[in-house]
């Protein structure tokens, strides 16, 4: 059945097809086989009627003087002379049951009861026939002038009438097998015909690897058919879906910068802290210039705010840039995180346990872009549920062949919403951020799995992906 | 039953009118045409052999006129005695004699008639020499009637049918023409093959051509006793001779059957 079940449509169809016509043949000859059969038993039932009627003609006068010699006179010439020596036993007796004569008398003595003869006779009017039977009894009443005188046992030879059914019907089953066979081959290979445009439909759809293309227009089935509408209504769905992707993509492009718009406030922040007191610096050196201890700390103040907005600066240019570049994943990436996190971190005052375990080369087996876009958004969706005063963490370690994330948060947990947008399950509901569900889709991209659960009052989001074989090719 | 008839050369002349039965070689159609052929020769006029199932019929027609003459046996021409004479009597073996047979199926034990009773018997003619009053003689002689000695009696209504009866297991027994029983031994072996002759009577008289004495000296009957007499002196007579195992024709007295005359006196004292 399994079997069965994982053969294609078109070739499920084309053998139902072929087992169908199998089967009408079947079916009409088992009708013809069984018409012919009731012929050639009415045959020799008539043919039974007509040996013992002649029997009885020619027997009557004899029975009813009980002249045993000219019974078996007649019996035996009527034996010798029957068609094929068709007549292989006749025995008549009397009305008192007992033998006058058989054309085998050892077998049927005179006078001994023809009833120890005729058990599982049957009348001829009643014959049936076996398949293979090549005798019949018959056990019949010897009628002669009206009036029952005696009964006659015959066993007629009918050999030859049995071998004519057996050849007829293997001529038959031959034949209808044959016919049935090239119907069947016919009716296959028209329903594959038929069949063909779903074929190239399946092939098609094999064929797109996850990217559906639709079917060129010169090889969509002429006309209107339904396969012709099939066919236009996939290439609609996949227009549908390439639409659907670009603006998945767009949605995707556009939380980039969300999550980069809801970093700006703090880098801005970040710049602006640092502003002030280079300010102040460059004050201190314009009023105590003649001091060069003075100027020498301020010009180092100076150069310590400048690196930290240049790193600040560096680390925002990144995460524009690494989509584009295909880097491996390294330390520093994480860093950079760090850095980009770290003024949202400070304006929520929150606490953040910091563990990047993961050998270097276990990173670099994996693209940073999307790698760094999931703990980004993972991170910032931490810090938002954490809250003020909050706590949250991410740890990076390498295990049996996989890579572990893992982001917590002290926050209460994530909506019903934000679980379904993480994990996939469901259909997204109206409303929310994209972020959980880029995550979602870029972990589905790598191969890995998203693990959410929540135990002693923290929330944690685990990411496991599998190492590939080969790492991604580095940036030209 | 047929009667059969050769052309006449005459033409118009009255055909002589010969009765047999089938207690004769029945079965030979070669036979009785052989006959006919050579008698036709002989007597220079058609001859038709007329044919019944029984003596008493063939004897019947004879008696009545409308046979000239009739090949009978010996019982029915002593039962008739005052009214036909002997035309002659067919030489078997060098004599004028022949024996009845009993006879049984060939596996069968009986070695003597007393050891038949309670089967089933066939005889040949209730008027037949051999085939019946040799037997039925015989259990007269031991004060037994026939029909309630044995079992079942049957009449077959010629010799070659008794073997037939007997050989197919039929009938146990049989009574039989020892001359018809040792001709289909040399022709048809594979018939008497089946049966085991258990008795054999005393020779008696073989079965006679016969006539009406009051016409045996009529010119026709003066012919065809001579033909019959010279039959094998003839070709056509040779080879039907031949056909018949037959050695040749002879007068003969009717003291010729007096064997038959003692068996009837038997069975008639018996009844």
């Amino acid at each position: 059945m399994n079997f069965w079940r994982n053969l294609s449509l078109s070739l499920r169809v084309p053998l139902l097809v072929a087992a169908l016509m199998v089967a009408v043949g079947i079916i009409a000859s088992q009708l013809v086989l069984s018409q012919l059969d009731r012929h050639q038993a009415a045959r020799i039932r008539e043919l039974a009627r007509l040996h013992v009627e002649a029997l009885s003609v020619a027997l009557g006068p004899h029975v009813l003087r009980d002249d045993i010699w000219e019974v078996y006179d007649t019996l035996t010439r009527a034996a010798g002379a029957s068609e094929g020596r068709r007549t292989v036993f006749s025995a008549v007796a009397g009305e008192n049951g007992r033998v006058l004569a058989a054309t085998d008398p050892r077998r049927a003595p005179v006078d001994s009861p023809i009833a120890a003869l005729s058990a599982g006779a049957e009348r001829p009017g009643a014959l049936s026939l076996g398949r293979a039977e090549s005798r019949v009894r018959l056990l019949a009443p010897l009628v002669y002038q009206g009036r029952k005188v005696g009964q006659i046992l015959t066993e007629l030879d009918i050999s030859d009438l049995i071998a004519e059914r057996n050849a007829t019907r293997r001529l038959l089953l031959l034949g209808n097998a044959l016919v049935t066979g090239i119907l069947a081959l016919l009716g296959y290979l028209a329903t594959r015909r038929m069949l063909l445009p779903i074929t190239r439909l399946v092939a098609w759809m094999r064929a797109t690897e996850g990217a559906p293309h639709p079917i060129p227009e010169d090889q969509i089935p002429a006309g209107d058919s339904e396969l012709a509408r099939l066919v236009h209504t996939y290439n609609d769905m996949v227009c549908a879906i390439e639409a659907k992707a670009d603006a998945e993509r767009r949605l995707a492009e556009r939380e980039r910068f969300v999550s980069l718009g809801r970093l700006s406030s703090s880098l801005a922040h970040e710049i602006n802290n640092p502003l002030g007191g280079l300010l102040n610096a460059a004050d201190t050196i314009r009023q105590y210039a003649d001091r060069p201890e003075a100027v020498r700390k301020s010009v180092e103040l100076i150069t310590r705010g400048l690196k930290h907005l240049r790193d600040v600066a560096k680390a925002t240019l990144e995460q524009n840039r690494l989509d584009r570049t295909r880097a491996p994943l390294s330390p520093e990436d994480f860093d950079d995180l760090r850095l980009l996190i770290g003024p949202e971190l400070s304006r929520r005052r929150q606490s953040l346990d910091w563990a990047i375990e993961a050998p270097p080369s276990t990173l670099a087996a994996f693209p940073a872009a999307p790698l760094r876009q999931i703990a980004l958004n993972l991170l910032l969706n931490a810090t938002e549920a954490a809250g003020e005063g909050g706590r949250l963490g991410l740890a990076v370690r390498g295990r049996e062949g996989c890579l572990c994330l893992l982001v917590s948060d002290s926050g209460p947990g994530l909506s019903d919403a934000a679980c379904q947008r993480l994990l996939g399950t469901g259909h997204d509901l109206p409303g929310g951020g994209v972020g959980l569900r880029l995550v979602h889709d870029l972990v589905r991209e790598l191969n890995g799995l998203v693990r959410l659960d929540r135990r002693a009052g923290l929330t944690r989001i685990g990411i496991e992906l599998p190492i590939p074989e080969r790492p991604e090719e580095a940036p030209c | 039953m047929a009667a059969i008839s050769g052309v006449s050369p005459a033409g118009a002349a009255k055909p002589f009118r010969l009765g047999l039965t089938p207690v004769f070689l029945d079965n030979d159609a070669a036979v009785i045409e052989r006959l006919q052929v050579a008698l036709s020769g002989a007597l220079g006029t058609s001859v038709e052999m007329e044919q019944r199932r029984t003596y008493k019929e063939v004897t019947e027609m004879l008696l009545e006129g409308a046979l000239d003459a009739a090949w009978l046996c010996g019982y029915p021409y002593l039962q008739h005695r005052d009214a036909l004479s002997l035309v002659a009597v067919p030489v078997w073996n060098g004599e004028p004699l022949y024996r009845s047979y009993l006879i049984v199926g060939a596996d069968d034990s009986a070695q003597a008639l007393s050891d038949l009773e309670g089967g089933v018997h066939a005889f040949s003619d209730p008027d037949s020499n051999s085939g019946y009053l040799v037997t039925a003689s015989d259990l007269a002689m031991k004060g037994l009637r026939a029909e309630e000695f044995f079992g079942r009696t049957i009449f077959t209504y010629g010799h070659r049918n008794v073997v037939r009866a007997v050989s197919s297991g039929l009938v146990r027994s049989g009574s039989v023409d020892g001359y018809v029983w040792e001709a289909l031994a040399r022709m048809e072996p594979a018939l008497t093959a089946g049966t085991r002759v258990i008795a054999r009577s005393e020779r008696l008289g073989f079965p006679p051509v016969c006539a009406r004495s009051d016409r045996m000296q009529e010119g026709d009957l003066a012919r065809f006793q001579e033909a019959v007499l010279n039959f094998g002196d003839s070709a056509d007579g040779r080879a039907a001779l031949d056909l018949l195992q037959l050695d040749g024709m002879t007068r003969a007295t009717p003291a010729l059957f007096d064997g038959i005359a003692r068996r009837m006196q038997i069975l008639n004292n018996l009844q």
